[in-house]
């Protein structure tokens, strides 16, 4: 009865996601809106990552370029062209085309190397665009960045979180499909052993480039989000920290799962949160980036799944043992 | 034309920096195949107790000594319980030792506080000599000096040594070495060791080159490091020598004369280099699958 304990799972998503949903009616916890809504970008900017780290198996160190390319483009026009809807959605679009173009090209350019050559030129990339956005000070006002106005309807804290929500659940709905079309596996299959996907007559590099495309885009979207959720942007955005971010988010939610982004993004989000605020309790809190470095290490070396993929493994492996003795049990 | 030496001369200065820091990172990756992202934590770790021995005990030699051995025992520390478990795997490699890294630049903090510390150079290496309208900072031509010295012993030592031949076999072919009986382990360990060492002496010179020493320069020296590997071509000193000089001197010019374009100049570099040759200057490995 495998198919139960299934639907038991998205029975228990669904609960969770109207939960998540009617919370602002519920609680009127400012900081913990926030905070969730923080957890809901980071977890689409980490999806995104996870796109081209676990099922492709490319790990690019400029993953915050899309990122910061999305944040300065909603900024700019919003600041530009005033705070109202379209515009927002002018900035999707040239978000959307700018971030396709960039990763295309970025990825023409550099996904034919080996792994940690890639890894290098992305950074290079993004260390170009952090760079320009430096010293372009009449546009980007340099490394103090700006405030901007956002438009009357998503100024709202709580409005702004129901969108955040909903388009991480979009995103997720979205990639999920991805993942497991065709393409999907091929992608998979890449990761697993690229030469001979290339010898059974598929263009490797024009999945890769593909998985860096969309990979790319939804980044950027998840910029857009970010820059909107602060009403500020700085160069933060493009620096190597945030891709770092996101890479550890998919490591300890699991890489090659998207929930497993979720997951991670909620967990270190959360205890950032948490170890800010027991930095006034002790000193030692203020360092909590040893904390974090040492889970990293610790994931690494003995959950190389991540947290969602381990459950996994041991809910397959449990189910294994149990159709096992039931096999053996109507053969006796 | 004081102006285009005086340049040139800074340039050679930072890129022994560099060269010190990214030797030891081209044997590691080129011998052992690890992408080490905590060699640039190393740096960080030589300056801080290389700068702390020499303000405490007065004596420059010995935090040069402090700053080796600290770095050389951290190498150790390192090899044994963070790389050892994931030989073979780039990603797995990659993402713990930036682990690492992120451990160890933050207990700098623990350890000398969260400010920016001040470094002098020696009383005799402070000051210049002039030649002519020519301004030579004795500093400086003391780091080109350290810098050409540890580059000809290393050379020696992978030339005219033992194990040297060793190591290099190493790098062309790792399965051969083994099947010939010998432990590549342990020479893994001792490169391992003898790089991490190199970038605490790299870190320890830099304070007083710089006057100032803080912990987020362990990140970006370690992205220094690996972009001056991927130009010079993995697992060749005289390759990493090239282009620590390279990086250093266009470094040095477009400070002067394009500073808005300095910060950005390494970068194109790299990218110029992997586009056209992407194994690097003087790489023998493909880059290419």
């Amino acid at each position: 009865m495998s198919w139960l304990g299934l639907s038991k799972f998205k029975l228990t998503l669904t609960v969770i996601l109207i939960g998540l949903l009617l919370l602002p009616f519920v609680s009127d916890s400012r900081t913990a809106l926030i905070m969730l809504t923080k957890i809901f970008i980071f977890a689409i900017f980490a999806m995104s990552y996870d796109l081209l780290l676990g099922y492709t198996g490319i790990v690019s160190f400029g993953h915050a370029m899309f990122f910061g390319i999305g944040a300065y483009t909603v900024a700019i026009s919003l600041k530009a062209f005033g705070p109202s809807i379209p515009v927002v959605l002018l900035a999707v679009v040239i978000t959307i085309i700018f971030t396709g173009i960039v990763s295309f090209l970025v990825g023409l350019l550099t996904l034919r190397l080996k792994a940690h050559f890639f890894a290098m030129l992305t950074l290079a990339v993004s260390a170009l665009f952090l760079v320009v956005a430096e010293k372009w000070r009449s546009l980007t006002m340099g490394n103090d960045g700006f405030t901007f106005q956002i438009p009357d309807l998503l100024r709202d804290r709580v409005s702004f979180y129901i969108v955040a929500l909903i388009f991480m659940v979009v995103v997720f709905l979205l990639l999920e499909r991805f993942t497991q079309s065709p393409m999907g596996k091929v992608l998979q299959a890449i990761r697993e052993n690229e030469s001979r996907v290339e010898s059974l007559g598929y263009r490797v590099m024009h999945y890769k480039i593909t998985a860096n495309v969309i990979a790319g885009i939804v980044a950027g979207l998840a910029g857009i989000l970010y820059a909107m959720s602060l009403r500020f942007v700085n160069t933060a955005v493009f620096t190597v920290e945030l891709t770092l971010d996101a890479l550890l988010i998919t490591i300890i939610g699991g890489v090659g799962t998207l929930f497993g982004a979720i997951v991670g993004a909620a967990l270190i989000e959360y205890t950032r949160h948490a170890l800010m605020d027991l930095a006034s309790v002790h000193w030692i809190f203020e360092r909590w980036i040893i904390l974090l470095g040492t889970v990293f290490i610790l994931v690494v070396m003995f959950f190389p799944k991540g947290i969602v993929g381990t459950t996994k493994y041991w809910w397959t492996k449990r189910k294994m043992s149990k159709v096992k003795q039931s096999k053996t049990t109507t053969k006796g | 034309m004081e102006m285009l030496i005086n340049i040139t001369v800074n340039g050679l200065a930072t890129g022994m920096l560099i060269f010190l820091l990214a030797a030891g990172l081209t044997l590691i990756f080129g011998l052992m195949d690890v992408l080490n992202f905590a060699h640039g934590a190393l740096f960080l770790w030589g300056a801080y107790s290389g700068i702390w021995a020499y303000t405490t005990s007065g004596s420059f030699f010995i935090g040069m000594i402090v700053a080796i051995v600290t770095c050389g025992i951290l190498g150790f520390l390192l090899e044994r319980f963070i790389i050892k478990p994931v030989y073979g795997n780039h990603i797995q490699q990659i993402l713990i030792t930036l682990g690492a890294m992120l451990v160890l630049s933050e207990l700098v903090k623990v350890v000398w506080g969260p400010n920016i510390i001040q470094a002098r150079a020696p009383e005799w290496l402070r000051g210049s000599w002039e030649i002519g309208d020519v301004f030579l900072i004795k500093y400086r031509i003391f780091i080109i000096l350290v810098g050409l010295l540890v580059f000809v012993s290393l050379l020696f030592l992978l030339n005219r040594t033992k194990l040297g031949l060793i190591v290099r076999a190493g790098v062309m072919d790792k399965e051969m070495v083994q099947s010939l009986g010998i432990n590549i382990r342990k020479v893994f360990l001792f490169v391992f060791i003898l790089g991490s060492g190199m970038a605490g002496l790299g870190g320890m010179l830099f304070g007083p080159y710089s006057g100032v020493i803080y912990a987020e320069l362990g990140l970006e020296y370690g992205i220094l490091a690996f972009i001056v590997v991927v130009i010079g071509g993995m697992g060749s000193v005289l390759g990493s020598m090239i282009a620590a000089l390279l990086v250093g001197i266009l470094g040095s010019y477009a400070a002067y004369f394009l500073p808005e374009i300095a910060l950005a100049v390494n970068f194109l570099l790299m990218l110029f280099i992997l586009i056209f040759k992407p194994s690097g200057i003087m790489g023998m490995k493909e880059a290419l699958k």
